[in-house]
Parts: C-alpha cells; structure tokens; sequence
C-alpha cells in the first residue's frame, strides 16, 4: 500500500492534471507547519569545526524559528515557490547544475531537474502565475547565449526555448502573465573557468521585457554608454509596473556609478535612484537582493558588502534611510506593507520598518549563514 | 643571519614571551577584544600613518626644493623620498577602512591599477594650465587620479615629464606632492583622534561589543588585502593564469613591485602579533596547532618573497620563468589565507558569508 510519501512522490513522477492537483496546498501546508500567517524559505549552510560547509534548504517562521529543513548537493542560490501547491524549490549557484523541488508536507524531495544539454542554471527561476509552467535561465555556454527555458510543471518537459536578449541572464520576475522582465547581467562565463568574467571589457548588460508567448522582445533598456561594466543582476516588480534594479559594478572600485535604478515598459532609459555619497561608497559597488515591500511603496535593496540595506520611497522617489546589518543579504516582503524581513550569513533575522526607522532582530541561527536570497511564502497572495 | 632565520628567532621570541602572558591574556580574551585592538591602533595603524605623514612631508619638502634649484641629484632625492613613502603606506595599505574611506583617500593615495591611464592623461591636461592647481577650490573637485602617490610617481619618472627642465612639470609635481603631504596628516590626526571602534557601523540592538565587530573589520581587511597581494600584485602582472600585463604591476616605473609586496607580507606578521594579548597569542592558547601554523606560513611568505630575484618584474625574465618563481608564494599566500580563515573563525569571528562571496 502506498504511503503518503509514495503516493506524492507517483503524482509527480507521473505528472498530469489529476496527480498535481491531489497535491496539498498552501493552505493545507500552512495548517500543519505554523499558527501563523507567514513562512519564508531560504537557502542556508552550516560550517563544521573544518571549516567545511554543508549546504540545505529551510523554511522558518514570522519568529525566525526553523520548521524544516533540507540537505542540498551544494551550494545553492534562490529559492522558487509554487503558486498554489506546498512545493518549494531552489536553484543551483552559478554555474548551477540542478533544481530541487520539495513538497512541504511530506518533507520529501519530489523532483530534481538538471539544465539543457550545455547549459546551466544562474541560480534564480519563478513559476507562472497558475503554475503550470516554471521558467528559468540558463547559459548556453557554448556559445554564451543566455537564454530562457520554459518547462512545463510538473512533468519539467521543455516546451519554449527563447533567446534572452543578452548575455547572463540572472534573475527574472514576471511583470504579468505574459511578460517576463529579465535581468541579462552581461557577463559571460564558462564553467571551464569557474566564475570567471570573459567579456569584461565588451558586457553589455540590459533590462529586457519577453513576450512568453512568442519569446519576441517587448522592450529593452540599458544602461547607455559607459556604464557598460554595470552588470544588471537582481530585480523586483510592483503592481505599478516599476521594475527595480540592482546592480554589481565590475569596473573599478574608485568609480563614481549608480547602483539601483528603476525602469518599465515605456521607459526609454534607466532612472538611477537617489542616495547619499557615503552611503553609496559604503555598497562597495556591489546589491545583493532586490525587493519592494508588499505595497510595493518601499524599495529595499541589500549589500551584503557593505553590510547594509538601504531603502527608498518610491512615492517621490527619495532615499528613505538605512539598516546597518552584517553580511546581510536576504530580503522578502511580510505580511505588513512597509515592513520587511531580512536574512544575513551571521545566521540573524531582523524585521525592518523604514518608514518608522526601526530595525530588531528576531532571532540568530548559531553556526548557520543564511545565504544570498530569501523568499516569502504567502498562501493569500495565491489563494 | 638570513632573513628567514631571522624571522623565525623573531617568531621564537615572540612565541616565548607571549606564552608567559596567556592567563592573562585569557581573561582579556573573554570579556571583548578592547586590548588587541588597542594594540592594533598603537602598533600598527598609528605609527604607520605617522610615518607615513613624515615621509609625505619630506617628500613634499624635497620636491619643493627640486622646484627651487632644478638638478639631478635633487631629483634624485625626490625619488629617494618617494620610495620611502611608498614604502611606508606599504605598511598600512592592508586597511581600507576608518578615516582612509572618507572622499575615497584610499583610492587617492594610490590610483592603482591604473588600467585606463587615467592618471597620465589627466597630468598631461593639467600640464597645460598648472597655475589652475592652485585655486583654493581644485582639491575639492580634483580627480583620485591625480591625488597622490601614482600621480608622484608619473611625474618622478615617466620620460615624458621632466620636473628638472620644464617648470610646468615641477609645478604639477610639487602641488600634488603638497596635497598627498596634507592628506596623509589628515589621515594620521583622525586617527589620533579615535578608536578603531568609532568606524564601524554597528547593529541596531546587537549584543556584540563594538571592539569585537572592530576587530572582525580589521581581520577582513587583512584577508582581503592577501587576495590583492596574491592576484593583482604578483599573478595579473606576470601572467599566471593568462595574459601577462606588467604595466598592471604595481609601481613598476619606479621597479618598486617587488619591495611593496616584501614590505606587505612583512606587516601581515606585525599585525598577527599586534596587541597584549595579540591575535597570535589568543589563537595559541585557543589552538596552538592552527596558530603556529599560521605564523610560520606567515615567515614562509617573507622567506618566499626574498627568493625572488630583485629584478623579477623586470624584462629579464619570461613569463614562464616568473610564473615559475611564483608557484611556491602563490600557493604560501593561500594557505595563509586558509589558516588566518581557519584561525578566526575557531575564535568566533564571522569574517563574512554573502560578502565575500555573493553573485
């Protein structure tokens, strides 16, 4: 007889529109892990008294409290939750090799899904809307094309292959059900050369807006001449349509260039965001995550160089403050418009209202460094 | 005495006299890491960046006397001067942090690597109107480029100025040379001024002691600076994982690469014993095997660079013989990293997670 374990893991290896909808649910998820309303969910490692790292998945709570927990292959980047099923995923690092997906209820791995053939993953993918199709970017790197790879789910056949318009592509969001907004950072690598930069002197990074139904080009912005070294890596969309980005300068560390900016589909360039000199020195060139609060009214983006997450007001477009935080780098929206959560590789959780100025620590993971991106789990939005 | 025996009788000694302190140093050790850094400031920070000043002054002065009465031999003496500035901020050049990071005077003091030729393009454009430099508004708005110690080092011995013949050129020289003098004492007084807490940027509500967050700063700052001297001074120049580039070198105009990378593994050590107690002497109590090991990698990097011929980054040599040479620091230098990882971490330090490596 079938277990509940089996029978989960049968539903997806057959895939199909019966088996995936038997799957639990958000609510059903909810209900036997938290009394709360909010989960999040984070990639992690552990360092042994070697020095050696050991990487995993977690889910915690409003409280920062570990309600479960992974074992990865290695280091991963950024997590990917299911719109409406209790499945969660995460994405290999760059250059990344594979993409784990966990039903929350069991626990169990339920799926893992390896790049194309000559390609690998960037560390970051979404999934639609309805959740029948997950898409992520990849690297051709034979030719150093990025590109853009829509499965089906949950049976991960590739049923669209688009072009990304760019070189590296690193993170996507969706800006409605058919338009995907990528970040093609510029940068082209070759897993022969670990992470090395190939084309630094000729990157030419850009903001692209995809049809998803045709792979054509909506719109694309840049960064125009001479900020070509300005990789465009992580980003964020409100429900105004205004794409945030972050950006990780790879030219000299003396230069004066800007580091967030926003965009949308009818801009004709960039809009760099405003923000005090020191403040802009002390980012060390380099934005971690990129996120909007769940108004979609404050923008936070984090420099875990720098050791801080600086805030905007996208009402006017000022500089809100910031949080001084060490090695933080995760940032997700909470249940509370204006208020945000934010995860550091000290293993510390701090909830933040920039409106209010007021930062506190909810918790620290002793011997955990949370890693680079942190996502929330949210069964309202998707109910 | 070979250098190498030297250091490790200097390594002896220090080993022996901090033994006899570590039940004290213990009970320091518990309650925060105020007297380390103390001793971090006083033994370090501070006397580096007032020789640093006084060399700066010199040098200023020197070249003032260059512009008066024009000759070989005070050009000379210029560049005497000059060598031992460089070679006092090689002492110091690991930190890129406190008074240093204000209106980027890190990146001032030395404009390196100067990829672009920024600087020799800018001091060509200068050139032509060099009365402009002494405005009391230019060094408000003046190019990094032209600040400091690679702009000084263009205009001692680039062929294409001569500060001896053509006033123009000394006027270039003796303003920056003043600007420099004036920003290393700037430098040196707020130091004075502070403690090497008053620069970090503290948590709201953390628990941790400002001089222990302090002292993880300046651990950074130290491994940080090891992948400078490892990547950017020794293997980009020579070629070791590509293209040889040794106009990347570090004061090459000068034949100064070589002595810079000596003089900064030489500090590496007078830091890790920095303090009453020092770095060293906690992590020997902690862990004597990881302590040692990491001192002595720390003399072998000393004893590996003085193998090097004096003219290494000099033509004379191939690629292949450089890459060669390298071999034996390159990896020391990692291993130094590995160990000091190894070494705070045991301590409790987090010396960074997402910030050193993030994507």
């Amino acid at each position: 007889m079938l277990d509940r374990r089996d029978f989960l893991k049968s539903c997806l290896l057959k895939g199909g529109a019966l088996s995936i909808a038997a799957l639990p649910t958000w609510q059903t998820a909810f209900a036997s892990m938290t009394q709360g309303s909010e989960l999040y969910v984070s990639a992690f490692s552990r360092q042994d008294k070697t020095l050696e790292r050991s990487y995993y998945l977690g889910v915690f709570d409003a409280q920062g409290k570990m309600l479960w927990e992974s074992k990865l292959l290695n280091r991963a980047h950024a997590p990917v939750v299911h719109p409406v099923h209790s499945i969660v995923g995460i994405i290999a690092r760059r250059p990344g090799y594979y993409m784990d997906f966990f039903e929350l209820t069991s626990g169990e791995r339920l799926k893992r899904i390896a790049p194309l053939k000559d390609h690998h993953f960037y560390g970051h993918a979404i999934f639609n809307k309805t959740g029948d199709r997950l898409i992520s970017q990849e690297n051709h790197y034979t030719s150093g094309k990025g590109r853009i790879v829509i499965r089906s789910w949950p049976d991960a056949e590739v049923i669209a292959e688009y072009d990304s318009n760019g070189i590296g592509p690193h993170e996507s969001v969706l800006m409605d059900e058919n338009t995907l907004v990528i970040a093609n950072g510029g940068l082209k690598t070759h897993p022969d050369h670990d992470r090395d930069i190939l084309n630094l002197e000729t990157m030419a990074p850009n903001v692209t807006y995809l049809s998803l139904d045709t792979g054509s080009v909506v719109h694309s912005v840049d960064n125009g001449k001479g900020k070509h070294q300005l990789s465009i890596r992580h980003l964020d969309v409100n429900a105004q349509g205004v794409v945030a980005l972050g950006f990780q300068y790879k030219g000299e560390k003396w230069d004066e260039v800007p580091l967030v900016g926003i965009s949308n589909l009818n801009s004709s360039s960039i809009e760099y965001l405003p923000m005090p000199e020191q403040i802009r020195l002390r980012f060390k060139q380099y934005c971690g995550s990129v996120c909007f609060d769940k108004s979609g009214q404050i923008l936070a983006v984090s420099s875990p160089r720098g050791g801080l997450v600086a805030y905007w007001n996208m009402q006017d477009h000022s500089f809100l403050g910031a949080d001084n935080c060490r090695d933080v780098c995760g940032v997700s929206q909470t249940d509370r418009p204006g208020v945000l959560m934010l995860t550091g590789g000290t293993g510390k959780q701090w909830i933040s209202d920039p409106i209010k100025s007021n930062i506190y620590q909810i918790n620290q993971h002793v011997g955990i460094s949370w890693d680079n991106h942190l996502e929330k789990i949210n069964p309202r939005r998707f109910s | 005495m070979r250098f190498s025996q030297q250091k490790n009788m200097q390594s002896y000694i220090l080993k022996a006299s901090m033994t006899a302190s570590l039940v004290l140093s213990t009970s320091v050790y518990a309650q925060d890491w105020k007297s380390t850094l103390a001793g971090v400031k006083d033994g370090q920070i501070l006397p580096s960046y007032q020789a640093f000043s006084n060399s700066g002054e010199k040098l200023s002065k020197s070249i003032d006397a260059l512009c008066l009465s024009p000759s070989s031999t005070a050009l000379s003496t210029s560049k005497d001067l000059f060598a031992k500035n460089v070679d006092d901020w090689q002492k110091i050049q690991w930190l890129n942090f406190g008074p240093v990071t204000y209106f980027m005077r890190y990146y001032a003091f030395q404009y390196w690597p100067d990829k672009k030729g920024v600087t020799q393009r800018q001091l060509r454009s200068l050139k032509k109107d060099p009365d402009s430099m002494d405005q009391p508004k230019f060094w408000k708005s003046a190019s990094i480029a032209v600040r400091g110690l690679t702009a000084i080092e263009s205009l001692l011995y680039r062929k294409d100025f001569d500060p001896v013949a053509k006033p123009a050129d000394c006027h270039l020289l003796k303003s920056i040379a003043q600007h420099h003098a004036e920003t290393t004492q700037s430098v040196y007084t707020q130091w004075t001024n502070s403690t090497v807490s008053d620069w970090v940027y503290l948590e709201e509500g953390s628990s941790e002691s400002a001089e222990k967050l302090a002292m993880e700063q300046v651990i950074q700052q130290w491994l940080e600076h090891m992948s400078v001297v490892k990547d950017a001074k020794l293997e980009t120049p020579i070629g070791y994982k590509g293209k040889a580039k040794p106009k990347f070198a570090e004061f090459y105009r000068s034949s100064l690469s070589l002595d810079s990378m000596r003089t900064n593994l030489e500090s590496y050590q007078a830091l890790y014993h920095s303090g009453n107690p020092s770095l060293f002497a906690v992590a020997l109590e902690q862990n004597p095997e990881n302590a040692n090991a990491l001192d002595e990698q720390l003399i072998k990097n000393q004893e590996l660079v003085n193998d090097l011929p004096s003219q290494y980054f000099s033509k004379t040599l191939s690629q292949e013989q450089k890459v060669e040479l390298a071999r034996p620091l390159v990896a020391s230098i990692s291993q130094s990293q590995k160990l000091l990882t190894k070494v705070v971490t045991n301590l409790g330090f987090q010396i960074g997670f997402n910030s050193r490596d993030g994507d």
